[in-house]
């Protein structure tokens, strides 16, 4: 059940971009901050809208 | 082991014979709708366990030693090796849709069974297998797009129409669900006023993410959800206030150019304001939706009311005219096999990759379960009475404005229903009428509501539920008319800048107003036009957006065929090619019919003739209107007819590339070379 139950989070956390924050983060060495995270956002929702949503 | 192994398989291969059996040869009393979840689910796992695993193991040859570009190419934002699960839940979220929800309700037409059928084994056999191998192919080559693909193994003209026919399925579908919207919402101040709240609620989101808890996206999502919810009750409260309610009854004209005005504005204002948050909330609330619905079904097990045929397999149907052969098979598209599909697993998905034997759960699988999200859809349509279910999807011009016409016609069908019965069940769910509420989306909602009230809280609730399940397609819907409208922009943006340098440059604003104007204007002409049409729209928009989806299909079948054709010379090209010819054939006859069949019904080209001679007679009612209903049956033929000829042209193209191939010609495979995996187990 617990195990069911930290997948859940995690998906849940991937499809809110909050694992990808985590990784750009780490991947970078910043902290989190306001600034940051509207950075790394505008970067990623550029990418993301730029592709079809699916029928 | 291996016997438990053999007996569980066995057992599996028998649940999914006896259950396709039984469905398909039970007549007389009304069948339990678990008949189709054990068909389905039993096929579905004997198609993963043996097909795929036979796909994955001697065609594509999975190697978890070759490194995916998730782990080559990693870079902290789209490549990034991710645990298959997760990836596995990204990439159904993508690929599911409204499509799989409204096709089979509009295909129930011809009974449960020829639907069902065509999205148990198209699923298991083309679309999953279209999915998998594109992902496979994309994943290959460094995460390349199909246009690339196309180009690279097919030729330039490949590579050149993939985009343009992209675009153009985008228009039609932007409007077809546009007016999927407009028919939901049309006259109904409850679900009017719940969709409209649900946009200061995406702004007052989108500022709390920026602004107050920067990063915070499920709180946020949270905080949205108890919102949204907030808004059903308080849609209620609307459609029961004599001032407010009439602010929120809203024509069906009104409601498509209100569409309208909002797809240009979230084109055109910055993505993290009003799309991105809605978004996310969309796609938390559909996961949920699905699994409910799934609960729900297990939980009430309830009967199919509609039968297996009904007597418009005959071509005469209310909700869109044509037989079973070839309507069925584009009507539905996503739950079956979707031409959108391959621009998804040509997308993000292959760059999220860890391993390479993840691309079967997650190619093929996340297809078999919007597969199986098909065949809730079809359980939830079915459980309405058939006299219930044709008077809310069928048209106006069909069975009349007046609600008795509309009885007294659906009745001499054989399905029995009364204007006490509709009156009685639009009061239940806090409706004024749901005559002719066309599109699928007002059906399938009562389906649920039905379903979901039936599992607690019985009639009290049921007004909830079917406001709940309006809000939730509607909410998704929505998301995909701002993210498409954009994304058209961006591909005009793109074509353009090549003449104009500045109307290519995203950030320079008088090309982004011309630009998303001309977007909102080419997906709105065809929802006005759907409004406008006395068939109610769903007639000629579906099979169109069914057609162009499926051509993009046979484009990524023809790319899938050259890849396999290229790796393992005619051996292996049955897999892709027998779901391409029937997909050509199926999807040419019904271009061609809608084209050019002499029934009005059908026929684009004949509606537009009947339409003439009622001008040419004098008797049309609006001489304007009857004149703009002759232009758009005839811009509805030729678009009909670009799709053909542009995918007649790929594959033939294909065709020849595929001859040279067998006559032992050049088979050069574009992938990328070979790197040995340095990926540890629990990096992921």
């Amino acid at each position: 059940m617990r195990r069911v139950g930290r997948f859940l989070l995690a998906l849940l956390r991937e499809l809110g971009d909050e694992n990808a924050y985590r990784r750009h983060l780490a991947a970078h060495g910043k902290t989190h901050s306001g600034e940051e995270w509207r950075r790394f956002s505008d970067h990623r929702l550029q990418k993301k809208y730029a592709n079809a949503k699916c029928c | 082991m291996k016997i438990l192994g053999y007996l569980l398989w066995g057992l599996v291969a028998c649940g999914a014979g006896i259950g396709l059996g039984g469905i398909a040869l039970h007549r007389g009393e009304h069948i339990n709708s678990l008949w189709l979840v054990v068909a389905s689910a039993c096929s579905y796992a004997f198609a993963y366990r043996f097909y795929a695993k036979f796909i994955a193991a001697k065609v594509m040859v999975l190697n978890d030693q070759r490194a995916t570009p998730a782990e080559r190419l990693r870079n902290g934002h789209d490549f990034e090796p991710t645990n298959k699960w997760i990836v596995f839940g990204h990439h159904f979220a993508a690929i599911a849709g409204p499509g799989p929800l409204v096709g089979p309700v509009l295909a129930a037409q011809f009974g449960y069974l020829p639907g069902t059928l065509w999205i148990i084994i198209g699923g298991c056999l083309g679309g999953a297998v279209q999915d998998f191998v594109i992902l496979f192919a994309s994943m290959r080559r460094d995460g390349k797009s199909l246009g690339q693909m196309a180009k690279e193994e097919i030729g330039k003209v490949g590579g050149l129409i993939a985009p343009v026919t992209v675009l153009m399925i985008m228009v039609i579908l932007l409007a077809v669900v546009g007016l999927v919207v407009v028919n939901a919402l049309k006259g109904s101040p409850w679900g009017t006023f719940t969709i409209a709240a649900t946009m200061p609620i995406a702004v007052l989101m989108g500022l709390y993410l920026r602004f107050w808890r920067p990063g915070k996206v499920l709180e946020c999502s949270a905080l949205g959800f108890v919102l949204v919810m907030a808004s059903i009750f308080a849609g209620r409260w609307v459609a029961e206030s004599a001032s407010l309610a009439p602010v929120f009854t809203l024509t069906a004209m009104t409601l498509a150019l209100a569409i309208i005005l909002y797809g240009f504005l979230a084109s055109a204002l910055p993505v993290w304001l009003l799309l991105a948050p809605r978004d996310y909330l969309s796609t938390f609330v559909k996961l949920g939706v699905v699994l409910m619905l799934a609960v729900g079904i297990l939980f009430v097990r309830p009967e199919l009311q509609l039968p297996p045929f009904t007597r418009f397999v005959d071509g005469t149907g209310p909700i869109f005219a044509g037989k079973i052969f070839p309507f069925c098979f584009i009507t539905i598209a996503c739950g079956a096999i979707s031409g959108f599909h391959s621009l998804i697993s040509s997308g993000t998905t292959p760059k999220m990759i860890a391993k390479e034997t993840h691309a079967a759960p997650v190619g093929y699988g996340s297809m078999l379960l919007e597969s199986f999200v098909a065949i809730m859809a079809m359980i939830a349509a079915c459980v309405l009475q058939p006299g219930v279910y044709f008077a809310v999807n069928s048209p106006e011009g069909v069975v009349g404005a007046v609600p008795a016409a509309a009885v007294a016609t659906i009745s001499s069908w054989g399905f029995p229903v009364t204007t006490a019965d509709m009156a009685t069940l639009a009061q239940s769910v806090g409706e004024t009428t749901l005559f002719s509420r066309t599109g699928g989306a007002p059906s399938l909602a009562l389906g649920m509501a039905h379903i979901f009230a039936r599992s607690g809280g019985g009639q009290a609730v049921i007004g909830f539920w079917y406001h709940f399940a309006i809000m939730f397609e509607a909410l998704f819907i929505l998301t995909i008319i701002d993210a498409g409208t954009r994304v058209g922009r961006f591909m005009l943006q793109d074509l353009l800048g090549h003449v104009v340098p500045s109307l290519g440059r995203t950030s320079w604003m008088p090309g982004v107003i011309a630009t998303s104007a001309a977007v909102v204007g080419a997906w709105g002409y065809f929802l006005v036009q759907g409004v406008r049409d006395p068939l109610g729209g769903i007639n000629s928009l579906w099979p169109l957006f069914g057609i162009s989806n499926q051509l993009l299909a046979s484009i990524a079948l023809c790319v899938a065929t050259t890849i396999l054709l290229k790796m393992h010379g005619a051996k292996f090209m049955w897999i892709t090619c027998a779901p391409l010819v029937w997909l050509v054939s199926a999807t040419f006859t019904a271009a061609w019919q809608k084209i050019f069949s002499p029934l009005p019904a059908i026929g684009f080209l004949a509606q537009a003739e009947k339409l003439e001679a009622v001008l040419r007679a004098g008797t049309a009612a609006n001489v304007a209107d009857t004149q703009t209903l002759i232009f758009n049956a005839r811009l509805d033929a030729a678009i009909c007819g670009l799709l053909m000829v542009l995918v007649a042209m790929i594959l033939l193209d294909s065709l020849r590339i595929w001859v040279g191939i067998l006559r032992g010609g050049e088979r050069q495979v574009h992938e990328a070379p070979f790197v040995l995996s340095r990926l540890q187990a629990e990096e992921l």
